[in-house]
């Protein structure tokens, strides 16, 4: 096999060994330390002679690729369309805003180097997005050293706004717990006290079982067993066999992206969607959306559906699609709309506190109100100033087997306040950096 | 014992799909000694190109199309399974001409162009199919579950389990049995001798790149039901498949089709008694093996090893 490949002859000129050398050298060079004299560039445009003031950059940090890819792209969407909806009335504080948009691939190590680059070269005023709690973690670490403002929209991990809580963070999704408790208590009087977790083998699924677990063993339940699913598995057989075995009356899973997707269509192909109950922590529109009637089974967590029988509802579906012709998901979904008031409340913290200075906005953000009509759902909405978590409506779906019309394949079993899926341990665990040691930033 | 058979059969059968996957990337490994690295995005292309033919939805024609919709779904899917391949095969080919430049050079010329292909089809996925999760239809007699010993089990599975080894029955005949193969066989052991022979080794190339690339989309079409169809799906199987390949020793047949069934026996068995490690397990099952045998279970002696 080694006498296979057609050799021709390699080129051999010295230009290749050139430029071969070039980069070795470059490369040993940035290794002794000399790589920071190249950057980070900063680009500084003469604004100030200018009539036109600077625009205000937002940083959006989504994932097009990887497991939250779906979910990235419909949360930019959302961002972007409160971001036109500003720029449409003349900006903020007459700064026209801009947006700027890098992959961070769904993975941790991306986030870093996205975050680091989007403050340092592209002087964007805030962050926003997240889907992926590792990413989240990694984006508002960077966030924090800056002083930069970081808006997690769509990651839904306690952590969040636990352990991993920041200043400069604030979390706009209802998180594992708030989900367990509007689900757990209602589906163990229904459907059995024997559990099985399945539970995505990373901070999220973690913490969002853990939360499951002692809301289980609160109400006189038992965990059977948990298993761990390690992110992108593709094949659940092996895990499907085994809750066969194991015959639990109840199974929670806390798995997300396409891996859930993979899952729901496993469990239809084995007709596993009746028995044993199935319950999703929560359920994201983009993981759910033309899955088919079959695959969407079981009781789950969402904070926001597009048929609420609620004001300004309607005007924000025809907004969408007026926007956004065309595109395949034709309705919006609790992923979109947290992308929309995230972006929608930081800016609106920006105009009522008259700067874009973090520390002046974090202040607005921590007494945010924000009232039912506003948000869309059936009860007004806080931001937690103890852990920056926006305390919010959480609700239970189910497929719905009536559909009044294309696209309405939610039921809406019940509404809960935010008071009463208040994640207890938050606080506990959240230790925000003081006021004072957050570095002064403002672009 | 008796708890263990289910997870020993599921192993199995995941173990043939996985060598179902690898076998395109390792004829064309084998023969051309080049890493295809757009193996993934052309599994995918099979995917959709098969949702196409199962269920056609175009402006023109509406008549013909009426009554190809109208013939039943084990039709459909059968031309789908024979006609998937043939289109991203042609599309293989036209891969195959613009990868000659890359032949003699340093082999990262090939590597990157695969890559680039592999964005660009996945792009050319979402530009025309869109991002939302597709399902591909199957037919009612091998879809659906049914009752082994007290446990449910997928009718799909054990299809596609059946047809991978239809796939690697098939190939076997091809390369052992038929002068074709011969040639094949050949021109990845001395290719120069081969065009000394008066074969067009340019045609044998071009011949063996679609057919690895048609198999990569016979099992896109075979996966689609289980894994799902979505743009990045691609990624899913390259990795696996590359590291069988590797694992079976690059060029064998029969170390592929080894190296797929203890993959899946590693999955499966860890997916059921150590979940955590369910898909670690054959990256490590991988470095044990290479570790000890670094040209893999059935990989020829190189001058390397004296």
């Amino acid at each position: 096999m080694s006498e296979s490949r057609d050799d021709k002859d390699l080129p051999q000129g010295t230009r290749r060994k050139w430029l071969k050398a070039s980069a070795l050298t470059l490369a040993g060079a940035g290794l002794y330390g000399v790589a920071p004299f190249y950057g980070p560039w900063k680009t500084n445009r003469a604004w100030a002679q200018s009539a036109q003031k600077k625009p205000l950059v937002i940083g959006l940090t989504m994932d097009t690729s990887g497991q939250y890819a779906a979910s990235g792209a419909d949360e930019r969407l959302g961002a972007m369309m409160a971001i036109k909806e500003f720029n449409d009335k003349g900006g903020v504080l007459g700064r026209s805003i801009e947006a700027i948009h890098m992959d961070t691939e769904t993975t941790p190590a991306t986030g870093t180097r996205i975050a680091e680059r989007m403050i340092t070269r592209n002087e964007a005023a805030f962050l926003v997005g997240a889907v992926h709690s590792g990413v989240a973690n990694a984006i508002s670490q960077v966030a924090q050293k800056y002083g930069c403002v970081y808006l997690n929209t769509n990651s839904s991990s306690p952590t969040e706004a636990g352990k991993d809580c920041h200043r400069v963070k604030f979390v706009w999704d209802g998180n594992g717990s708030n989900f367990s408790h509007a689900i757990v208590k209602n589906a163990m009087k229904v459907s059995g006290k024997n559990w099985l977790l399945l539970t995505n083998d990373y901070v999220w699924g973690h913490t969002t079982s853990k939360a499951t677990r002692a809301i289980i063993e609160a109400n006189g339940g038992r965990v059977v067993d948990e298993l761990l699913v390690p992110q992108n598995t593709r094949d659940f057989a092996a895990y499907l066999l085994k809750i066969q075995q194991i015959k639990p009356d109840v199974v929670a899973t806390a798995v997300g992206g396409d891996d859930i997707k993979a899952l729901r269509q496993q469990v239809v192909q084995l007709k596993m969607n009746k028995s044993p109950a199935w319950i999703n922590n929560q359920q994201d529109w983009p993981d759910i959306y033309g899955l088919g009637p079959d695959a969407i089974f079981g009781v789950f967590g969402t904070n926001w559906y597009w048929r609420l029988d609620l004001p300004g509802v309607k005007e924000f579906v025809a907004a969408y699609q007026k926007q956004y012709p065309g595109i395949a998901i034709r309705t919006p979904g609790n992923v979109y709309y947290n992308g929309y008031m995230a972006t929608r409340e930081l800016l609106r913290a920006v105009e009522r506190a008259g700067t874009s200075n973090n520390l002046a906005v974090i202040k607005e953000l921590e007494n945010l109100k924000v009232s039912a009509r506003e948000r869309m759902q059936h009860y007004d909405a806080y931001m937690n100033p103890a852990t920056h978590q926006l305390q919010q409506t959480i609700y239970m779906a189910s497929y719905n087997d009536t559909p009044a019309e294309k696209d309405d394949i939610y039921k809406i079993l019940a509404q809960a306040q935010p008071q009463d899926v208040e994640d207890k341990d938050a606080p506990g665990a959240c230790k925000l950096e003081p006021l004072a040691a957050t570095p002064s930033y403002e672009q | 014992m008796l708890q263990l058979l289910p997870h020993l059969l599921n192993g199995v059968s995941l173990g043939l799909l996985f060598a179902l996957i690898a076998l395109g990337f390792m004829l064309i490994v084998g023969v051309m000694e080049t890493i295809n690295l757009a193996h993934g995005s052309l599994f995918a292309l099979g995917m959709y190109v098969a949702i196409f033919i199962v269920t056609p939805r175009f402006g023109w024609l509406p008549e013909l199309q009426a009554a190809y919709v109208a013939l039943p779904l084990g039709t459909r899917y059968a031309v789908a399974l024979l006609l998937a391949p043939v289109v991203v095969g042609v599309f293989g080919m036209l891969l195959e001409l613009c990868m000659r430049r890359t032949y003699g050079k340093d082999p990262l010329y090939g590597l990157l162009l695969t890559f680039g292909a592999a964005l660009v089809i996945e792009e050319a996925i979402r530009a025309v199919w869109g991002s939302a999760e597709k399902q591909l239809a199957v037919p009612e007699a091998i879809s659906g579950a049914f009752l082994l010993g007290d446990l449910i089990w997928s009718r799909y599975r054990f299809f596609a389990a059946g047809f991978a080894c239809l796939m690697i029955g098939l190939l076997w005949f091809f390369l052992e049995k038929t002068p074709y193969g011969a040639v094949v066989k050949a021109g990845a052991h001395d290719s120069e001798m081969v065009r000394a022979l008066g074969i067009n080794l340019s045609r044998l190339r071009l011949f063996v790149f679609a057919l690895g690339v048609g198999l990569a989309a016979i099992a896109g079409v075979v996966m689609a039901p289980i894994w799902g169809v979505r743009p990045q799906v691609g990624v899913d199987a390259v990795v696996p498949a590359f590291l069988i390949i590797v694992l079976g020793g690059v060029g064998s047949l029969w170390g592929a089709v080894l190296a797929g069934l203890l993959v899946g026996l590693a999955v499966g068995l860890t997916g059921a008694y150590a979940s955590e490690w369910s898909l670690l397990s054959m990256y490590l099952l991988f470095i044990a093996v290479v570790t000890f045998r670094s040209r893999g279970l059935f990989g020829k002696k190189s001058v390397l090893d004296t």
